[in-house]
């Protein structure tokens, strides 16, 4: 099964609408949600936790840098890359 | 401990400010249940409700002479030396009472009279002789002291319901000003979060005449005497001048004429101060604590042994969900603020406790984490300026995983790449002036998208740090990272909220005066001037205290890890999926858009998240979330709802008229 990057962007912007209270319009795609204000230093765990699960992948120590975790966009080719991987 | 209240309005007549100032003294009874009473002049009166320490049998207030007619809630500890010292100067004195050792002291020396006094204070003072009416705050703003202008008139209050019950229904939420609380946990300088009331500023000390201001002037800034780098002590030097300053503020603290108790959480703070009291004070003494039905909250276990340690008479009180769901209403009427946690909660039980015994004087460890560098942000903003500095990787990651042994996931190796990209964000802003406060801000502007949108408000950095810029002392800019961090702490973290919601506003809810032996500016100035890597040596926190004490408190107290005093917050306000009684009222959809602070859509959504129960685990900020939504909603019902308690004539002591 290919990875649907589109699909993947709104099911986890539904998560984020969902669990940190914002509109959908006022999530950036690329700037860090932390820098923001849309999660905290827990969200991040959370956020882990959810691309686990919906995209059946795994994260790993070394995964935890800026460039996979930096926006919405960036944390969607860094389930990509997993999954394909 | 007392309320003071005040009314200056030269346009109004006797007959209105004699029924304005009864209706707002009245709202003051819990500061001072055992007397009240009030002066009159043309377009003035003055207002107090008493709590007897010092000279029970004498001392009642307004305490009027022929220069001046003075209320005053506090205490002034060194009031024997200066009292000395005046009387060398020939003033006789008619009581005992520190009331008189100040006014005469004001009387002689006018407003220099503030440098000399050590304690905690707000004083409203009509100098009769230019007249002029004179308010001051102490140093660190222990006690409050709010003004209201209205209609050219000018109000003064320990709280603000006195206000609230002259003009029912009129104090109002400032949109900005809210925000600006929600940031910092504090408005700065003179701000309140409603409009028209400002408060009189720590340290600073405020001239009216004609019903106008003439004067305001800061009388003292934390850190004021830190100009030339670090002080020059060895750590051995400093350590025993620490414990000697810090023995003799407890004792200052211990001038009492009625019995002294002392609150224990557990901690370090409250252990040294319990132990230097128990020292100076070989009878019964009384301990007093707040434990949790919840294990994870509950610290009994490290109270009892302190109190063992110190052979107190321990006194605890135990605080289940339903204490703090059914208490919430009650808690803030006293602190007339939105919080954050509802740890002012079980404090308002505790001081409740305290009153069905003898005592009404305890002494607490607040200032400790402020001064001695014990809150975690002082190490993150170590570790930021290491970090920055180039700093090995493999001590940034140590240093950061280490930060928070009671917070699961940081410990999680896995997730603490998460953890430290987290704090990366703060690396370009750590060294502006907000320092520490970068960290809350951005944990906390998430409220921003839940207040009303009709506001259109966001936070902007660049306005409200100008603003902060603004109350900054010129010498800022010559302290360390970490001293301006413990600057800021203690004018936004301490004073708008522990000293205030959860210290003066919960405890003198039940006539019950705080003492803070950590906060005597004494002590706070030597400790300030004191070399950063004393007070947070590597990472141990409060390495000062913890040396200093080491052979005289049990050692499990100075190896537990720190842990942040706090109670149940969103667990408390649901059953299963259900919102409690309380919760439902201020938070349903209809009263959100009758108050007009929140945006519904917002409040419901995010209520939605708990409706199949609330989790284990719930975040700092979800936690946080609830609890101002819930208090400012408070607040508001508070305002719509005020209380209007009657005026008891039986104990009244003093009525003065001075018209002319």
């Amino acid at each position: 099964m290919s990875f649907n990057a589109e699909q993947a962007r709104s099911q986890l912007l539904e998560f984020i609408v969902n669990s940190y209270m914002v509109d959908l319009e006022e999530i950036p795609l690329d700037e860090s949600l932390i820098d923001e204000g849309i999660i905290d230093s827990f969200g991040l765990v959370e956020i882990a936790t959810f691309l686990e699960k919906a995209f059946k992948i795994k994260v790993n120590e070394e995964d935890m840098i800026r460039e996979n975790f930096g926006s919405v966009n960036k944390l969607i080719a860094f389930a990509e890359r997993k999954q394909n991987s | 401990m007392c309320g003071v209240f005040g009314i200056y309005a030269p346009d109004l007549s006797r007959e209105q400010i004699r029924e304005q100032l009864y209706l707002g003294v009245a709202q003051l009874d819990h500061r001072g249940p055992d007397a009240w009473g009030c002066y009159f002049s043309d377009g003035l009166a003055l207002g107090h409700t008493r709590l007897s320490i010092f000279d029970p049998a004498d001392g009642h207030q307004p305490m009027v002479t022929e220069s001046s007619a003075l209320v005053y809630n506090g205490e002034v500890y060194n009031h024997y030396e200066l009292r000395r010292e005046l009387e060398r100067e020939g003033v006789v004195f008619r009581s005992k009472c520190d009331t008189e050792v100040i006014q005469r002291l004001y009387e002689r020396e006018g407003p220099a009279c503030l440098a000399k006094m050590n304690g905690q204070f707000a004083i409203i003072l009509w100098d009769k002789r230019s007249q002029t009416l004179f308010l001051a705050r102490d140093r660190l703003g222990m006690r409050p002291l709010y003004v209201l202008e209205r209609n050219g008139a000018l109000y003064f209050s320990s709280e603000m319901k006195a206000f609230d019950a002259i003009f029912p229904g009129e104090r109002s939420i400032n949109p900005a000003r809210l925000l600006d609380h929600a940031l910092l946990w504090n408005t700065l300088g003179r701000d309140t979060i409603y409009n028209n009331v400002s408060t009189v500023a720590s340290g600073t000390y405020e001239c009216y005449q004609g019903g106008r201001l003439t004067e305001r002037k800061r009388y003292y800034e934390i850190g004021e005497q830190t100009r030339d780098g670090f002080s020059s002590l060895s750590f051995d030097e400093a350590m025993e001048a620490f414990k000697s300053k810090l023995d003799e503020s407890v004792q200052l603290r211990l001038r009492s004429d009625v019995p002294v108790g002392a609150y224990l959480s557990g901690g370090i703070d409250s252990t040294v101060i319990s132990s230097l009291v128990k020292q100076r004070k070989q009878d019964l003494f009384k301990t007093f604590s707040v434990e949790f039905e919840q294990s994870q909250f509950d610290e009994s276990q490290y109270q009892r042994l302190v109190s063992e340690a110190i052979q107190s008479q321990h006194h605890p009180v135990t605080i289940s969900s339903e204490t703090l769901s059914e208490n919430f209403l009650n808690t803030i009427y006293h602190c007339e603020r939105p919080i954050f946690r509802t740890a002012p909660i079980p404090m308002l039980q505790l001081s409740k406790k305290v009153r069905e015994t003898d005592i009404k004087v305890v002494l607490t460890g607040e200032g400790a984490d402020e001064i001695l560098f014990g809150y975690d942000t002082f190490k993150e903003l170590k570790i930021l300026e290491r970090w920055s500095q180039g700093e090995s990787a493999a001590e940034i990651d140590s240093a950061i995983s280490n930060l928070y042994p009671h917070l699961n996931h940081y410990a999680d190796p896995k997730q603490f790449g998460l953890i430290k990209m987290y704090y990366e964000g703060f690396l370009n802003s750590f060294g502006n002036n907000f320092v520490g406060l970068n960290i809350r801000m951005n944990n906390n502007k998430i409220i921003q998208n839940y207040l009303n949108k009709d506001w259109g408000l966001k936070s902007d950095p660049a306005d409200l740090g100008s603003r902060l810029d603004a109350t900054l002392p010129n010498n800022f800019t010559d302290w360390s990272l970490l001293q301006k961090n413990s600057f800021l702490e203690i004018k936004t973290l301490l004073q708008g909220y522990l000293l205030s919601s959860q210290g003066d506003r919960m405890a003198l809810g039940n006539s019950v005066e705080g003492r803070y032996p950590f906060l005597d500016h004494n002590l706070i100035e030597f400790v300030f001037s004191l070399p950063d890597e004393y007070k947070l040596q590597g990472f141990t926190e409060k390495h000062l205290l913890k040396q200093a004490f080491a052979e005289q408190i049990p050692q499990d107290i100075i190896d537990r890890p720190k842990r942040p005093y706090m109670a149940p917050d969103i667990a408390a306000f649901y059953r299963g999926g259900e919102l409690v009684e309380v919760a439902e009222e201020l938070l349903n959809p209809g009263k959100v858009a009758e108050y007009g602070c929140f945006d519904e859509k917002m409040v419901t959504r995010f209520l939605r998240k708990f409706k199949n129960g609330v989790p284990d685990h719930v975040g700092y900020r979800d936690n946080m979330i609830f609890t101002f939504l819930m208090s400012t909603q408070a607040c508001q019902y508070w305002i719509d709802h005020p209380r209007q308690k009657p005026l008891d004539l039986n104990k009244c002591t003093v009525e003065v008229f001075e018209y002319h």
